[in-house]
């Protein structure tokens, strides 16, 4: 009996190892670091983690020698890969890995600009074609204008200036600026990004260059005072970009990497960098205009783990874990079947004597809408408490009408 | 004071000779009882206001300003400072210190002898004091949007027609050269049979987080001020900012539905029937207080085939606000202060004599209603087509909540084979608060 329960288990595991090396991830990407002044050590591994999370990517992490190394033994294998990512701010490659980098894009891969990754090689023209825009390393008018917002109108402008600033680190709101582009479709038009350094006052060849959002640089915090680019793409003969000047890290991340928009849009151009398309959906705690939405472990909250706090909710507190279920409801309950699973659930909660009063208020109204005569018998149960017996009394109006 | 009832025949009659022989509304000749003040004082239209706060006292001040037509007696707010300074603007017109002040509505409704009143809430108190109102046989300048559920909408457009009320609706655009210049290019064919039809209105809702519980202010009746909605603490959010809480409001597109969706369908003739089909999205906000939607795009489709798509102006390829109607021919969009056409020419047409012609208000949107409430005419902003506007963003709020394509029978007002959806045209009130029944 146990020997037979054993054989079981390991033909299971079989099973499954099987499936996921048949289905495996659909694209390759690389992420180049080692060297930045940025904490590429808290950003490389996390940037890995939001790639392979979304099922799409497996992700390699290719670190150069340090800046006292020799950097001719640097010579990551790029043609290999569907998507670059560069998380590289440091010492020149050799010429033969820059000369790979560049026939790499233009034969059609895929890169991730990401944050000081625009920082690099302000020398180096064919990288700079590829960023667009770039800052520091005493980048100036003779790389290229600025490109920025004026009264959502793009500008171009070649007035002389140094190339690269940003302001305090502060929450900020981002302007889609193309919201057709698959990258940005569907995404909330304006949405409050976690605390991150606003680049501001690039400057580049920005050719074959598209602004997908912008943000403004804040003057009282030591901004430009303009719309500055933060997601762009851009094209290199046959290659694809993502530019995302979005994601300073601390130590462990930070609030700018835990942004769930950072992570979101950063999969998405991902995504198309590598193949053109997105299918990714886009979560439901994508933030909006109300407010920043940070991610613990860079991970969206699955539904067990929304209910679990909504039992607990705290008006001042957990409202997104509701708001997500809400969404979740409008999104996946499309049938009967789903739209009671969802109530049974529900129920849960309201027969919970753990779950706090606010909790079964805010379930009582939506259940009054959504739910069925299953909800009845707990309800009218409910409706027996003072605190509750509003509430109750809404959803049963709604639920029982009468005739 | 005379009796109220020899009053208002007396107001009929005296409309009648003005006017002359009555056809329709869009011909009212411009001397029909415009602002020269043929009635003497005591014959003027005794008003009472309820809600008294910035857009109560904003009508009140305008309709002051008429102060040969109109006589002031009596004011009601849930919160006595707002009912203190509108006592002071109506005894600083009427040289006296006579203007009554009331907290409840009920004790205002029984007390008052008036002929008309304007009224000015959070949309989740429409429906009760509206149809008080309409039942005590006051004629009612109330504002937008009608009602805060689509029964709301529809009870008091029951009330207001069985008493025989005149009632204008605060979409003042209607009254509004611009807008009533685009609704005529458009509906006599300028731009062509028309195909589609957006409307962009504002965002907003964003970023008051959850400010702590606080002691209710001494002038505020808060219990009141709530009424039919769930009973919550108070957290310094109740005048205007109301908006942005669903309990009381649908946020910025219920706001504006009776501004722009109220013009989109005079435009397309729809302003007494509604759509068939609505599906959409919105965004939430998901930490704070405030719940209504921050973005919002849905989708309406008529009998007809003609589409109207209503969003966040910043979600529409061209980011415009207000009404844009796009015709075989060409588009014609109006907003406040903008009238623009694919081709300028277009909005150098004359419309002929025997052409569709909209309403023509001698006076302004108010004195419209003064106007009306002489001669019994219907105004230029009626009660059911107030009811048809706020019932497209409601049936638009509908579709976002449930995530559903909803089809609406706009003549039933019916939900078609959707329960659930259908549990959303109401919002059940707080005991002991209960709309009477027509």
């Amino acid at each position: 009996m146990r020997k037979q329960y054993l054989l079981v288990l390991v033909f299971a595991g079989l099973v499954a190892l099987f499936n996921a090396c048949k289905m495996g991830a659909e694209y390759k990407a690389l992420i180049v670091t080692g060297q930045n002044n940025h904490n590429w050590k808290a950003s490389s591994p996390i940037l890995k983690q939001v790639l392979e999370q979304t099922g799409l990517f497996s992700a390699d992490i290719a670190t150069s020698p340090d800046n006292k190394g020799d950097m001719n033994t640097f010579e990551p294998n790029f043609s290999k890969y569907d998507v670059v990512v560069i998380d590289y701010n440091g010492k020149s490659w050799s010429d033969k890995t820059k000369k790979a980098f560049v026939d790499y894009v233009s034969n059609g891969g895929g890169v991730v600009i990401y944050h000081a990754g625009d920082n690099s090689f302000p020398e180096w023209k064919e990288y700079n074609e590829i960023i667009g825009l770039g800052g520091w390393g005493n980048r100036s008018q003779k790389d290229g204008p600025y490109v920025y917002y004026t009264n959502d109108k793009m500008v171009i402008d070649t007035a002389a200036g140094r190339g690269g600033s940003h302001g305090k680190r502060q929450e900020f709101e981002i302007r889609i600026r193309n919201s057709e582009h698959p990258i940005t479709k569907g995404l909330p038009s304006r949405w409050m990004h976690g605390s991150d350094e606003c680049y501001s006052e690039l400057r580049g060849p920005a050719k074959n260059m598209e602004i997908l959002a912008t943000a403004m640089s804040q003057k009282n915090a030591g901004g430009s005072g303009r719309h500055e680019p933060m997601l762009m793409t851009i094209s290199y003969g046959k290659g694809r970009i993502f530019h995302t000047v979005l994601g300073h890290a601390d130590a462990g991340g930070g609030p700018a990497l835990e942004c769930a928009g950072f992570i979101v849009t950063f999969q998405r151009g991902a995504e198309w960098a590598a193949s053109g398309k997105v299918t990714q959906k886009i979560p439901y705690d994508f933030p909006n205009a109300a407010g920043v939405s940070l991610r613990a472990g860079f991970k969206e909250l699955t539904l067990e783990e929304d209910l679990a706090k909504i039992v607990n909710y705290d008006i001042t507190k957990s409202t997104k874990y509701f708001v997500d279920l809400q969404s979740r409801i409008r999104n996946e309950a499309t049938t009967p079947e789903a739209l009671q699973k969802f109530e049974k659930l529900m129920i849960k909660i309201l027969e919970d004597k753990a779950a706090t009063d606010d909790a079964k208020k805010l379930i009582l109204h939506e259940i009054s809408w959504m739910g069925s005569d299953l909800s009845i018998p707990v309800i009218n149960e409910l409706a027996k408490n003072p605190q509750l017996k509003d509430e109750a009394d809404f959803a049963l109006a709604r639920l029982q009408p009468a005739k | 004071m005379i009796d109220k009832s020899t009053r208002r025949d007396f107001l009929k009659r005296s409309a009648a000779v003005a006017t002359g022989a009555m056809i329709l509304p869009q011909i009212i000749p411009s001397t029909a009882m415009g602002m020269g003040g043929k009635l003497p004082p005591s014959d003027r239209i005794v008003m009472g206001a309820i809600g008294v706060g910035s857009q109560g006292t904003g009508n009140m001040r305008t309709f002051l300003e008429h102060v040969k037509e109109v006589q002031f007696a009596a004011v009601c707010d849930v919160d006595s400072k707002h009912a203190d300074n509108a006592k002071k603007l109506v005894d600083e017109t009427n040289k006296n210190t006579d203007c009554r002040t009331y907290g409840d509505y009920r004790e205002f409704l029984e007390k008052e002898k008036l002929d008309a009143v304007c009224i000015a809430l959070p949309d989740h108190w429409h429906g009760l004091i509206y149809t008080a109102a309409a039942n005590k046989k006051l004629d009612i300048y109330g504002e937008k949007p009608l009602a805060r559920t689509i029964y709301d909408g529809r009870a008091i457009v029951s009330a207001a027609k069985k008493n025989n009320i005149v009632w204008q609706t605060g979409s003042w655009q209607r009254s509004g050269e611009n807008f009533r210049k685009a609704v005529e290019l458009v509906r006599n064919g300028r731009i062509g049979k028309i195909i589609r039809v957006e409307v962009g209105l504002p965002d907003g809702g964003r970023g008051v987080g959850t400010p702590p519980v606080m002691e209710v202010p001494a002038e505020l009746n808060w219990e009141m001020w709530l009424g039919p909605a769930p009973k919550v603490p108070f957290r310094g959010i109740s005048h205007w900012n109301w908006r942005w809480i669903l309990d009381y409001s649908g946020g910025q597109l219920t706001d504006w539905a009776g501004h722009h969706i109220d013009i989109a369908q005079w435009g397309l003739g729809m302003e007494r029937s509604g759509p068939v089909e609505i599906s959409g999205k919105g965004v939430y906000p998901r930490e704070g207080l405030y719940n209504v939607p921050v973005e919002y795009d849905f989708n309406c489709k008529y009998a007809n085939g003609i589409e109207l798509r209503v969003a966040n102006s910043s979600q529409l390829p061209k980011k415009w606000g207000g009404a844009t109607w796009f015709g075989e021919k060409g588009w014609i969009n109006v907003d406040r202060g903008r009238l623009v056409a694919s081709d300028p020419k277009i909005l150098d047409e004359v419309i002929g004599e025997n052409e569709f012609h909209t309403y023509k208000t001698p006076t302004n949107h108010w004195g419209n209603f003064l106007d009306c409430v002489k001669s019994r005419e219907e105004t230029i902003a009626p009660v059911e087509i107030a009811h048809r506007s706020i019932s497209v963003g409601l049936l638009g709020e509908i579709a976002m909540t449930t995530g559903q394509k909803i089809q609406w029978d706009p003549v039933k007002e019916e939900v078609i084979g959707n329960t659930i959806a259908s549990r959303l045209l109401t919002r059940p009130y707080r005991q002991p608060w209960n709309l009477p029944t027509i």
